[in-house]
């Protein structure tokens, strides 16, 4: 038997994509050129949106030769008139893979701007050209750049790069790639018709690769306020996330070295100075207020080691014994090892045990999570059997385990902060749907923000009926965090939350010519598939589209019935307006009459007031906590 | 000849007489529609109802009439502006029909509302609506001259004069054609001259009305012989009625021997119940004759069994106040305890003119005691 030897390599994260790329949604021409539209349109929207700049997005594809059968090479550009990357990014941004600046947690289209590199690469596989960047992010000169990407060692090749003047801020990016239009055509005019529905205060245009031009101008001319970075809500943490929360706030007993002696002399105002140790104390509580962390600790340690500085300089902290109130050190002087007592009644050995055995409980509640206050805290204390004063650093890991249960069980925290989200709003969306279909009704809503495993999410939802709708409904236009969700609707909650709905109890009957918009935002989405196109059917948020579907359903039902009655009454109108004058007729003649009756009274008399088609918006809930 | 002149004269007046009475009266409906239109008004009437809780048995006139309740029928509830419209039309359209002396029948009626915008589903609808002016009017739709199709027939020695444009004052023997004259419009509405016979015989079968011909029944037993063609139609019954009380003739009535006949003789006895409004259509003093479910034993006819439904209609009967005595009940109960049924053709057991020969001559004396 021959033993192998196995190689283990460390591949690069261009390799390993290259290697998975069906995973982002780049399988095959059609799905990849339809993917490609997408990173980059969302990437323009999402650079826009982070400056508050309204954005305009422009979108062509070309055949490189249009008469050639698909699938074939086209050329992909996207331009906007965002903030630009500046040069000395640009190659690092558009020629490696796992570069980017959406970090931390707060709600985007796109995480770290994955998906753009992916086409990227796509591109360069498929056509072996360059991706052409032309970035100005001053206003005053554009750099062009030509970037391959050495897929190997994750780094970009810089073909060739020039500069120009130019006169607006702005990005486009331009890549080569093999896609099938014929196929894809649909989709990625779908695509660009949705998002400019769930975007209204975006200008985005298309020039396909048939010459025809596709214009979506804003109607909407306020930018929804951009979400924040924010703390994360109690409720589904788990129990790696508070270790690790618990690990920040811990504080390191600092090293007792020449440097922080010094630091400690000169936040004193004792530089030049070697006072006793009772002069340093003294000095100390004068200007207590004023030090830093660090030298508070140092004065406390010293308040118990009774040294003054040059002592100080010899020894070396060992151990502080909390619970045993002992502190050890080694003296380098006597060479040997040292115990004092420390006084729990003394306001240092406070400060101390702060330092080495976290924060209480209360406190690193209050702190380290949002909208957690002081009552709420004692009281969770209390729920989960805590004492308040709890020292986070002397949890053991079953008391860990405990807190993170009664994290998620205890009710009484407060929904989560939804500033960390952008959601369209209510007002904008019912623009947004009266405008693309002319409804006859229209209802929206926003729910509160809920949140499922720790991450907030909000679901806004409209409803329309009748106007330029087509008949074969609901038709249901699903969005995540501003995005269209076109492929695999199949399995998405929001379709199941659809399909569960019995629309006969809401009046809705037949054929109906009606919509769903559903839009969820969050710091994450749950995406069934890295292809994020369908949403997985989370509890939370299952609960809250079934709540916002209902409430919205309600509005219909009101609406159909009113409208069952207008019309009934519209119909009785026309029926009289039918039979009275053949009435009239008939008697004429029987009562040998020349001249009909007047009956035009009566028909005037039943004239049907006129019922208004009702649109419906409720009144714009506040967004809680902005 | 001055005086078969002065007759004919006399018939014609009173053709006239009668056309003039129905269109006054479809006149005045129609006035008072129009000034209901006039003033700003939804019109309405009021109709009889012809609900089962109002069709009462009125022991008196012998027959089946509407009680007092009525309904009332407004063009301001738009339940009924269609069926509103359509009675107007049908009064308008039968205002035409008279005043033009044009007959037309059921299925006409049917059709010709379309040449109006006037819908029926099917001629169900329409020939309810026809039974609605029937009611409002209390006059029979022969009246406005729409006559159900005619199965119907009549042979004997009887002079008629017609009514109808194109034969006014043309007259009629109605036994010169041995096959006899279907009962249509033009013999509804004509004038009865005169006649030799005695009697009126009506018989349920074409067959038996053929072999009664040909035995010459008209002439042995001095009879006019009507072929109801199964129940009678209302034309055939008017002229039943018109033979017994213009010319004073009795009638008597032949049919099968089970319960359908029985029913058969009751309604040209005593109308039915889906014609309580009218009044004109009964003969209370015609006589059944057989077959009786008693000839079936005492002749040994042969017989055929009783079907459930046969059974089930002797039941209904029963509850049917016209069968509480005499000969209607007894010979019900027969029925019912025979559970057989007899027609009239069995008599064929005894030779083709048994019937004639034998059984008539029995029944015509028996009628006279009944």
């Amino acid at each position: 038997m021959s033993s192998i030897k196995e190689k283990f390599n460390q591949i690069s994260p261009s390799e390993f994509f290259y290697s998975n790329r069906d995973l982002a949604g780049f399988s095959n021409p059609t799905r990849s050129l339809y993917t490609a539209v997408r990173e980059f349109v969302e990437n323009a929207l999402d650079a826009c949106d982070q400056k508050g700049i309204l954005p305009d997005v422009h979108l062509t594809i070309k055949a490189v030769d249009p008469d050639k059968p698909d699938p074939k090479p086209y050329i992909l550009t996207v331009k906007d008139n965002g903030p630009g990357v500046d040069a000395k990014h640009i190659p690092l941004a558009f020629g490696t893979v796992l570069y980017g600046s959406k970090f931390g947690l707060k709600q985007a289209r796109g995480m770290f701007g994955l998906g753009a590199t992916m086409a990227i690469l796509y591109g360069q596989i498929t056509t072996n050209k360059p991706v052409i960047v032309k970035s100005c992010a001053d206003g005053q000169i554009q750099n062009q750049f030509e970037i391959l990407l050495d897929i190997q060692k994750n780094k970009p090749v810089i073909v060739k790069h020039t500069e120009k003047e130019a006169s607006k801020k702005g990005l486009s990016v331009s890549i080569c790639l093999e896609g099938d239009y014929s196929k894809a055509g649909n989709k990625i005019r779908d695509y660009v018709y949705e998002t400019s529905l769930i975007t209204p205060y975006a200008t985005i245009t298309f020039d396909d690769p048939k010459g025809q031009k596709f214009q979506h101008p804003r109607f909407v001319k306020e930018i929804p306020p951009p979400p924040t970075i924010i703390r994360p809500h109690p409720h589904g943490i788990d129990v790696e996330r508070i270790r690790r929360m618990i690990v920040e706030s811990q504080f390191e007993i600092p090293t007792i070295d020449d440097v922080m002696i010094e630091k400690v002399r000169k936040d004193l105002g004792l530089s030049k100075q070697n006072l006793s140790f009772t002069a340093i104390m003294a000095k100390a509580k004068k200007k207590w207020k004023n030090l830093s962390r660090q030298v508070r600790v140092v004065i406390a340690l010293l308040s118990f080691l009774k040294m003054d500085f040059e002592k100080l300089s010899k020894i070396r902290i060992e151990d502080l014994d909390v619970p045993n109130k002992k502190l050890h050190y080694w003296d380098f002087g006597d060479s040997q090892s040292k115990t004092v007592d420390m006084d729990p009644e003394s306001q240092y050995y406070k400060q101390l045990t702060n330092t080495v055995q976290g924060e209480p409980l209360t406190t690193f509640l209050t702190k380290r999570f949002q909208r957690v206050g002081p009552t709420t805290a004692v009281k969770f204390a209390e729920f989960a059997k805590f004492k308040p004063e709890k020292r986070m650093g002397t949890l053991t890991n079953q008391e860990l385990v405990n807190l993170s249960d009664s994290l998620q069980k205890f009710d009484d925290f407060m929904a989560p902060d939804s500033s960390c989200l952008a959601p369209l709003g209510e007002s904008p969306l019912e623009k947004g749907i009266k405008k693309f279909f002319n409804p006859d009704f229209v209802a929206v809503v926003q729910r509160p923000a809920s949140a499922y495993s720790g991450f907030p999410f909000i679901v806004e939802m409209g409803i329309a009926y009748g106007g330029d709708i087509k008949s074969g409904g609901p038709h249901v236009y699903r969005y995540a965090n501003r995005i269209p969700l076109l492929y695999d609707e199949g399995s998405d909650v929001v379709l199941k939350v659809v399909n569960d709905t019995d629309w006969g109890r809401y009046k809705v009957k037949g054929d109906p010519p009606f919509i769903i918009v559903s839009h969820i935002c969050s710091t994450r989405i749950p995406y069934k598939t890295a292809g994020k196109e369908n949403v997985a059917d989370r509890q939370e948020i299952e609960r809250e589209l079934r709540l916002a579907l209902q409430f919205l359903s309600r509005k219909l039902a009101a609406f159909m019935s009113k409208r069952g009655q207008a019309e009934m009454a519209k119909k009785r109108a026309n029926l009289y307006a039918k039979y009275i004058p053949m009435i009239a007729e008939f008697c004429t003649e029987l009562a040998g009459k020349k001249k009909e009756p007047n009956y035009k009274k009566i028909l005037e008399e039943l004239e049907p007031v006129e019922v208004k088609t009702e649109k419906t918006v409720e009144e714009e809930k506040p967004i809680e906590s902005k | 000849m001055k005086a078969s002149e002065k007759k004919a004269k006399e018939i014609s007046k009173k053709a006239k007489e009668k056309q003039k009475n129905i269109l006054e009266s479809l006149k005045s409906h129609g006035a008072k529609i129009y000034e209901d239109l006039e003033n700003g008004q939804f019109p309405k009437f009021s109709i009889p109802s012809r609900s089962v809780s109002n069709i009462v048995y009125d022991k008196k006139l012998r027959q089946y009439i509407l009680g007092n309740s009525t309904a009332l029928r407004s063009a301001k509830n738009s339940a009924q502006l269609r069926s509103f419209t359509q009675l107007m039309w049908l009064a308008f359209f039968a205002n035409r029909l008279t005043q033009e002396k044009k007959s037309s029948t059921l299925r006409d009626v049917y059709y010709s509302s379309q040449a109006f915008a006037i819908e029926f589903d099917d001629q169900s609808e329409s020939d309810n609506i026809i039974v609605d002016l029937e009611a409002v009017t209390s006059r029979p739709r022969e009246d406005f001259h729409i006559f159900p199709e005619e199965r119907s027939s009549i042979f004997g020695d009887l002079n008629i004069e017609y009514t109808i444009p194109g034969y006014e004052g043309k007259s009629m023997n109605l036994s010169n054609h041995p096959d006899g004259y279907s009962i249509g419009p033009s013999l509804t509405t004509a004038e009865l001259v005169d006649t030799s016979a005695e009697i009126v015989i009506a018989i349920e079968k074409g067959g038996l009305f053929t072999r009664f011909v040909e035995e010459q029944v008209d002439k042995k037993f001095k009879s006019i012989i009507i072929n109801t063609g199964g129940q009678a139609p209302r034309s055939t019954r008017t002229l039943l009625k018109r033979l017994h009380d213009e010319m004073g003739l009795p009638v008597i009535i032949l049919t099968d021997g089970d319960v359908y006949g029985e029913h058969i003789a009751m309604v040209i006895k005593s109308g039915s119940a889906n014609a309580a409004h009218l009044r004109e259509l009964t003969v209370p003093d015609a006589k059944w004759v057989g077959v009786w479910a008693t000839d079936i034993e005492k002749y040994k006819l042969p017989t055929i069994p009783m079907t459930e439904s046969d059974i089930k209609r002797c039941y209904d009967l029963q509850k049917d106040p016209r069968y509480e005595s005499g000969i209607w009940k007894k010979e019900l109960e027969v029925f019912l305890r025979l559970k057989r049924k007899a027609e009239l053709e069995a008599f064929a057991k005894y030779g083709l003119t048994n019937i004639t020969d034998k059984y008539l001559p029995q029944k015509l004396e028996l009628a006279k005691s009944l």
